[in-house]
């Protein structure tokens, strides 16, 4: 069964220059018969297609600006592609950022709830899951305090135990959260790897080559935009040969 | 019609996002101070005293009465005032979530217009009592306010939904509305009655659609007995403009603003 399809997706970029627009500059713009505008577009995402079935782990390689965290907010619905389609059939947990999500005056447990809800989950799950999500992020002394003192360690941990507690039909990983202080990478492996065996689909983007032979089985190479490769682990091997 | 379908959707469908957005409004306005959720009623009953005091001796008007007349008047245009100005920033204010996780755009001015619904009804309930001790009446015309609530809560939020997206692009506007709103209460007939001005200015106060929604609280809570059929029927047809265009507007460009913030 498929579980993300994108079809043909292009994403229009809209990059500004300035930190705003001044009275001074506004008005000379308007006097000018040429507008100039204070942005470029340019093309993130160009005809981007792929589908990924359940199962599949899938690591997305490319150099810095080749669109990889474009696509990754693509599939998770914070950009809206200017072009063609996406379909995401089941629950996604994005971990695209430390502390996406969170309120930094909020306390942990009230963070559970607040990003909670963005990950999907309802109140009555919430409630039944909060101590499970606090004892495996290890942070059962801190839990009350505002997350805006918790440290970058402390964050994440939360972060990724609230979003792989209940298993994510999806999950959508950026490798920050694969990286970390050392016993907690393992017990979030064996999670990941446990929650890949029941048959969720992982999207990880990565620049570290034996992370993704360690977790992905298929490889997706970007370039500029555009998809150059998509296969097994010879996609990786020619991605690091160039 | 497909537009307003969807966005009934996105909101049956994360109405727990909803809820949590409202919560950190209303929650965290004031986390950590002494009053705390107490400041959003003592506030307006201070401004409401000093002015109470200073306008009633102006116009010669018994205090008791004319605190009445202002609370009225006050409590229209506060939840005008305060959905429209806080929905302006409730986009740039929130950049952090919307450039990081997925929530209906949709939904960060529509839960900052139920955190001013909320405070508009409690500071109504928490004045109606200390005007009852000055010697308010009740009546069955107070049932008319049900309306006008519903009525004065939807003209405002079309507006600030249009101003959410505007204050992306142009940051000044926020500085523009603070501004506009301060002329703005002495254009609407907050302090005074239309009919003791001069007539280019009360043209002007008529003109106002603010007048409409003012006079649907002042008679209920001040005369005492429910506004003409007209007023309402004005005043809903103000609303569904507002809310048309402001949903519309919003639907246009809500998927571009992300990359503004």
């Amino acid at each position: 069964m498929q579980k993300i399809i994108v079809d043909n997706v292009s994403l229009k970029f809209r990059m500004y220059h300035d930190g705003g627009t001044s009275l001074k500059e506004y008005f000379a713009n308007l006097l000018r018969r040429e507008k100039r505008k204070n942005y470029t577009e340019f093309l993130a995402l160009k005809g981007v297609s792929f589908n990924v079935a359940d199962g599949e782990r899938v690591g997305i390689v490319g150099r810095n600006g080749a669109g990889k965290s474009t696509l990754l907010r693509t599939i998770s619905r914070i950009y809206e592609p200017s072009d063609g389609n996406i379909q995401v059939h089941g629950r996604v947990a994005p971990l695209l950022d430390i502390g996406a999500g969170f309120h930094p005056e909020f306390t942990g447990r009230e963070n559970i709830y607040f990003n909670g809800a963005f990950l999907g989950y309802s109140k009555d799950q919430l409630r039944e899951i909060e101590k499970e999500v606090i004892a495996f992020a290890e942070l059962e002394e801190f839990i009350d305090s505002p997350v805006k003192y918790y440290s970058t360690g402390m964050y994440m941990r939360l972060a990724f135990s609230l979003a792989t507690t209940v298993h994510p039909d999806i999950l959508i990983l950026d490798e920050l959260f694969v990286g970390g202080d050392a016993s907690f990478v393992q017990r979030g492996k064996e999670r990941m790897n446990n929650m890949i065996d029941k048959s969720s689909v992982m999207v990880l983007v990565s620049h570290d080559p034996s992370l993704l032979r360690s977790l992905c089985e298929r490889f997706i190479w970007l370039d500029h935009g555009k998809i150059i490769a998509d296969g097994d682990v010879s996609v990786l091997d020619a991605y690091c040969a160039s | 019609m497909t537009i307003l379908k969807n966005y009934i959707f996105d909101i049956k469908d994360r109405h727990n996002v909803l809820m949590q957005l409202v919560r950190q409004q209303i929650t965290l306005r004031y986390r950590r101070t002494l009053f705390g959720y107490l400041w959003t009623l003592l506030n307006p009953l201070l401004m409401m005293t000093v002015s109470a005091i200073v306008f009633s001796s102006i116009f010669r008007m018994d205090l008791k009465s004319y605190a009445v007349f202002l609370f009225s008047g006050v409590i229209a245009f506060n939840l005008f005032a305060t959905t429209v100005t806080q929905c302006g920033q409730s986009l740039v204010g929130n950049e952090q979530l919307i450039k990081k996780v997925y929530i209906p755009k949709l939904f960060f001015p529509l839960a900052v217009s139920f955190a001013m619904l909320i405070d508009s009804v409690l500071m109504f309930i928490s004045l109606s009592m200390i005007i009852l001790t000055i010697g308010g009446h009740v009546s069955w015309a107070l049932v008319g306010l049900l309306p006008a609530y519903v009525m004065l809560y939807f003209f405002a939020l079309g507006i600030g939904l249009v101003m959410s997206v505007i204050t992306v692009y142009f940051r000044d506007l926020l500085h523009i509305m603070a501004i506009i709103m301060q002329a703005l209460i002495f254009l609407s007939p907050v302090y005074f009655k239309p009919e003791t001005l001069s007539n280019k200015v009360r043209t002007l106060i008529e003109l106002n659609p603010l007048t409409e929604f003012i006079e649907l609280f002042r008679s209920p809570i001040f005369s005492g007995v429910f506004p003409p059929v007209q007023a309402y029927l004005h005043a809903a047809l103000y609303a569904l403009l507002s809310l048309t265009i402001g949903i519309w507007f919003f639907s246009k460009h809500e998927h571009r603003v992300t990359f503004r913030m």
